[in-house]
């Protein structure tokens, strides 16, 4: 049975593609999958440096593409999850050393080897972005609520469906309180523009900035608000149907009108 | 007088020093900290200050400047119709409907960055010179051909980095392509001072430790400069906020006018809390 192949992509940047692949990817290996992640950001790798790994890299995705290692050699085993690994992109290269071709070839032969691929897409929808979609099955997209990011998704969306790629949505950094006073749109507004199927909605939390400073997944850290919501992601994508609850966050107001999951 | 015959924008471009108006890139490397922000407020803090500018979106194909500066719906032309001679500058540029000194060029939407001539880019940049003290370019994130293109004419960077890792690694690449040749100065952007002192975010001396830059400003973290952003208004024309004032002292500091080193943003103490300064 082959692997499921699945890009993580915004269009705009920042609004959390690596966050996103590093914890659901480790919440997956949680549940027992097998996972590979590839950074798929040539020049600008940063998966390694979220999941804490950059110390260890020896061969990068662009030395596979080139035939200088195995691609087992390249890969590197997540130190806490067994079942979790990464392909660590190139640094001190540019995104046109490999084409579509050979990244379809490299993330096709990754996933005789696990369930899941996960590959970090590049900002931009430029050669890198090409690359990164060019051997997945399915696609992610993140988005924050702010008109600029919901812009670049509809523009990424668009391209995704002419290549015929099924994708689901990820609304990042909702902050309830902004919703509820009208300064931020509602999840049920980002939805309705880009008329995508909801994977998932992640409240914005000041931990993540920490956890990915630190090179630790927050799903790592049970007690953590975000660990939940990123484990009921990876059981979406399982295929069990899990609903969006509210937020148990403190505050009356974000409990009547704040949603998570 | 002189001054007397003078129309006013040409006044005030006499108030900066060069004859011919600098040409700086707005850039960092990793997309989402905030280029496309510093790009309006900071060429709108310096509109408001007396200088022409022009605002340039070098995001083919993911504009957001247009959105930003709240000018989308008057976008008629933009960067690629001037450079394949389907529009005149003049028909393409943008007024900005709160600063008349200060224009936009916006982006194509519905094309690619390869399909922008490096050269022909170049040579637009120069004789947006001819005519503006500040032409303000908007680099796509990452480091591909859109953000060539974006740097090809400017004799100055500005680098926008956020107090993360990433961010801070992303921007160390970028200053090694910007090269030697051009002069780079640095914007920490959304600084959370009570993350900092918590030691759960760098500080802007761990970012500059790294990095080793001139410090053009530091902007905190600020929940209306989203507001702002989403409903098309620079903050930095906000006189009541204090990210707006960090984005003026930053015009100011381009031009000159401000030497002292830039303000780091502190948190409210309890007695500011209670009395409403910002200290």
């Amino acid at each position: 049975m082959s692997a499921r192949r699945i890009v993580v992509t915004s269009g705009k940047g920042g609004v959390g593609k690596t966050t996103t692949t590093a914890n659901v990817g480790a919440a997956l290996a949680q549940l027992g999958k097998r996972v590979v992640l590839v950074d798929a950001d040539i020049g600008l790798r940063n998966l390694d440096l979220v999941l804490g790994v950059e110390k260890r890299i020896v061969f990068d995705l662009v030395e596979v593409v080139e035939g200088r290692c195995q691609l087992r050699q390249a890969l590197i085993k997540d130190k806490r999850l067994d079942n979790l690994a990464i392909l660590p992109a190139a640094q001190t290269r540019d995104k046109t050393a490999i084409s579509e071709l050979q990244m379809t070839e490299v993330v096709v032969q990754l996933g005789e080897l696990c369930d899941y691929v996960i590959i970090d897409c590049p900002a931009g929808i430029e050669h890198g972005f090409r690359n990164a979609i060019a051997g997945a099955t399915e696609a992610i997209v993140v988005t924050t609520a702010e008109v600029s990011a919901i812009r670049d998704a509809d523009r990424v969306i668009g391209k995704l469906q002419e290549r015929g790629l099924p994708l689901r949505l990820i609304v990042n950094r909702i902050r309830p309180e902004m919703v509820r006073s009208g300064d931020m749109l509602s999840v049920e507004d980002v939805t309705d523009i880009l008329s995508a199927e909801l994977l998932g909605i992640i409240p914005d939390d000041a931990e993540i900035i920490d956890t990915t400073n630190r090179g630790e997944p927050i799903v790592l850290m049970p007690e953590a608000r975000l660990a939940t919501i990123y484990t009921k992601i990876a059981r979406r994508l399982e295929g069990e149907l899990v609903p969006f609850t509210s937020l148990n966050a403190p505050g009356f107001f974000e409990r009547f009108f704040g949603m998570a999951g | 007088m002189l001054h007397d015959v003078l129309p006013t924008e040409q006044t005030a471009a006499a108030a900066v020093p060069q004859a011919r108006g600098r040409a700086i890139v707005v850039t960092s490397g990793k997309g989402g900290v905030g280029k496309t922000t510093t790009t309006a407020n900071v060429g709108a803090a310096l509109a408001a200050g007396g200088a022409t500018v022009v605002l340039v979106d070098a995001d083919v194909g993911l504009r957001n400047l247009d959105i930003v500066m709240g000018l989308e719906a008057r976008v008629r032309h933009h960067v690629l119709d001037v450079l394949e001679g389907g529009a005149t500058l003049d028909e393409a540029l943008v007024t900005d409907k709160r600063v008349p000194r200060l224009k936009l060029l916006a982006a194509a939407q519905a094309r690619e960055k390869d399909d922008v001539d490096t050269d022909a880019f170049h040579a637009l940049i120069d004789s947006l010179r001819e005519r503006f003290d500040f032409v303000l370019i908007d680099c796509p994130a990452g480091i591909e051909m859109g953000f060539t293109n974006a740097i090809v004419a400017a004799d100055e960077a500005i680098v926008v980095c956020t107090p993360e890792v990433s961010a801070v690694r992303d921007a160390d690449r970028v200053v090694g392509l910007l090269g030697e040749r051009r002069t780079v100065q640095l914007i920490v952007n959304r600084l959370r001072p009570d993350l900092v002192r918590k030691g759960k975010m760098l500080s802007v001396d761990d970012v500059n430790a790294i990095l080793r830059l001139p410090l053009l400003g530091v902007v905190a973290d600020a929940p209306d400069v989203i507001v702002a952003t989403n409903r098309g208004e620079p903050v930095a024309l906000d006189a009541d906020s204090p990210a707006g004032a960090a984005y003026r002292a930053i015009a100011q500091r381009i031009t000159g006018a401000l030497t002292s080193a830039p303000e780091i943003p502190r948190e409210r103490t309890f007695f500011g809390k209670l009395f409403g300064s910002r200290s």
